[in-house]
């Protein structure tokens, strides 16, 4: 596997009481973005950041700085950098599988990074066991180990001949899916306007493949930084018209291609249904 | 956890079909256990500003603003309005363009989940008809978008009364599985480990539940702290680190099938021991 790189991780990949030597690598790459630099809008210069006490106003150097735990008002416990690591569990590198889960039944909001996961050294027979296993069963691991000097719960599914490790976030780290639209009122949308949508989307169906996609921005903000460069007022852009509940229909219905006029075709045996959405319960 | 405030705000489109849209990261970078920087000598807080780097004076908030290198130590102040009139439509509006059934992007696209919610009440209705449609017809919408000063990939996946929104890798962000799954053999698929190993994940299979992303490492930094707290002058020395030892693997097939045969005999609950 020369094109394959070096392996992040080494270790073992425990189920029951099957232990099978496994490596993770690198499954993804971050590509490079524009960066912009903070300068100091009177002057022009560029900016360097200064770490200094609050109360003394000197500049403190990284030596002397130390972690703090706030108990309250301005009293801290300081914990050295020694303390934080000893709560990190010892590292048996093994990734203990503790429960299988469903496919179809997992958050995926909780993903963080991907890794691949392949057997190392001799270990295929019970790699490709647990692999064919899963996939039978149609289920992922969750599996527990302490990966780059922090504990880390992965979710192992297969994928073709290797199985993908994908790191996932604490349950701290993800906001509550309920708690963030619980603003949105309940409407549930039925009768014409939900077939004319699901029309809609019949005409735009297809596949995905991330190589049709490119970042278009460093283009465009090159054209907007040469246009201010050039004294050129930048354009503004007036926003656009928003479908208020009177409009939708008739959106729907220019949108599926059917004339204001026109009755929409329906389905035979169904009664029109009213356009309007009902709020449901 | 605070609601943070929207990250990004703009417009959603199916066609011609537009509401106003705000989002917010899915995610936080906040800890349980929240430290600040102290000065060990003051045990004051420490905290950063910004200084110009030629004059070394300290620089206002109000007057720190984003730089375009357009030479060496030549920048051009762009405000962030003026980025939103940066020209393409995918900064301000997620239009549709696809659709495709769900579960079939692989994970490993999934980049960053973000919430997305109508902003304003007149677009509520329009909102509701994109998310039902799209989950009466099981699948999910592809569009682009501008953010983090790159336009990607999205995905669209209705989620309750909402819609989240994953940021999609690009085609060269993802390494080549290949590269690295194809010298993995097929294995010995003798029936009958087969079928032991099948028991055995149905023996330990749960259904997903929040308490698996539970993190041990801060509830232990929770009890630090109580014990640094409660003897503030003892302090709590970590206790002495064990050897890290190399569990033995299960080589051959003997191996596996006695291995299999002792997990199933082995009350089960996830928890090895």
């Amino acid at each position: 596997m020369a094109v394959a790189g070096r392996a992040q991780w080494k270790g073992y990949i425990r189920f029951g009481e099957v232990t099978t030597p496994v490596a993770l690598y690198t499954a993804t790459s971050t590509s490079e973005r524009i960066s912009f630099h903070t300068v100091n809008r009177e002057t022009g210069n560029r900016v360097r950041r200064e770490f200094v006490d609050s109360v003394t106003g000197k500049p403190v150097e990284k030596e002397g700085q130390v972690k703090g735990y706030e108990l309250d008002n301005d009293r801290y416990v300081v914990l050295e950098p020694e303390e934080v690591a000893a709560a990190v569990p010892e590292s048996d590198k093994t990734l203990r599988v503790q429960a299988f889960i469903g496919c179809d039944d997992i958050d995926k909001v909780y993903f963080d990074r991907p890794y691949y996961l392949t057997p190392d050294k001799m270990g295929t027979d019970a790699f490709a066991l647990l692999r064919e296993g899963m996939r039978k069963k149609k289920v992922a691991a969750i599996a527990q180990t302490v990966l780059f000097r922090r504990m880390r719960t992965v979710l192992v599914r297969t994928h073709d001949k290797g199985l993908i490790a994908t790191t996932l976030n604490f349950d701290y780290e993800v906001r509550s899916a309920k708690e963030a639209f619980k603003e949105i009122p309940e409407i549930k949308i039925k009768g014409e306007m939900l077939d004319l949508a699901k029309h809609i989307i019949g005409t735009k169906k297809g596949t995905f493949s991330a190589d049709e996609f490119d970042d278009r921005y460093e283009a465009a903000l090159a054209d907007l930084v040469k246009a201010k460069m050039e004294g050129k007022a930048l354009p503004k852009r007036a926003p656009p018209k928003v479908s208020k509940s009177s409009d939708l229909l008739e959106a729907l219905r220019q949108s599926a291609g059917i004339k204001a006029t026109e009755q929409p075709r329906r389905r035979a045996g169904k009664a029109a249904p009213k356009g309007r959405a009902q709020a449901s319960r | 956890m605070a609601p943070p405030r929207p990250y990004w705000k703009g417009y959603l489109k199916l066609s011609l079909v537009t509401c106003p849209v705000s989002m917010m990261p899915a995610t936080s970078e906040s800890e349980k256990v929240r430290f600040h920087t102290l000065n060990r000598k003051t045990n004051n807080r420490v905290v950063s500003r910004y200084v110009d780097a030629e004059t070394g004076k300290v620089v206002d908030e109000e007057d720190e603003a984003k730089g375009y290198e357009r030479g060496e130590n030549d920048f051009l102040v762009i405000e962030d309005e003026e980025l939103q009139s940066v020209a393409l439509e995918s900064a301000r509006t997620i239009d549709i363009e696809k659709f495709v059934p769900r579960n079939t992007i692989e994970w490993v696209w999934l980049e960053k989940p973000h919430y997305l919610s109508p902003s304003d009440e007149v677009g509520h209705e329009a909102f509701s008809v994109i998310r039902d449609a799209m989950e009466a017809e099981k699948v999910v919408g592809i569009s682009r978008l501008v953010i983090g000063r790159r336009e990607r990939a999205v995905m669209l996946e209705p989620c309750g009364k909402g819609i989240v929104v994953w940021t999609l890798r690009y085609g060269d962000e993802v390494r080549k599985p290949e590269n690295y799954f194809d010298d993995i053999g097929d294995g010995d698929n003798d029936p009958k480990l087969m079928s032991l190993v099948t028991s055995l994940i149905e023996e330990r299979s749960k259904p997903w539940n929040p308490d698996m992303v539970q993190d041990p490492v801060q509830e232990k930094l929770k009890e630090i702290i109580e014990s640094k707290r409660k003897s503030a002058k003892k302090g709590a020395k970590p206790k002495g680190k064990g050897k890290d030892e190399e569990p033995a693997y299960t080589g051959n097939v003997i191996d596996l099938m006695s291995a299999l045969k002792k997990s199933l005999e082995t009350k089960s609950g996830g928890k090895s021991k």
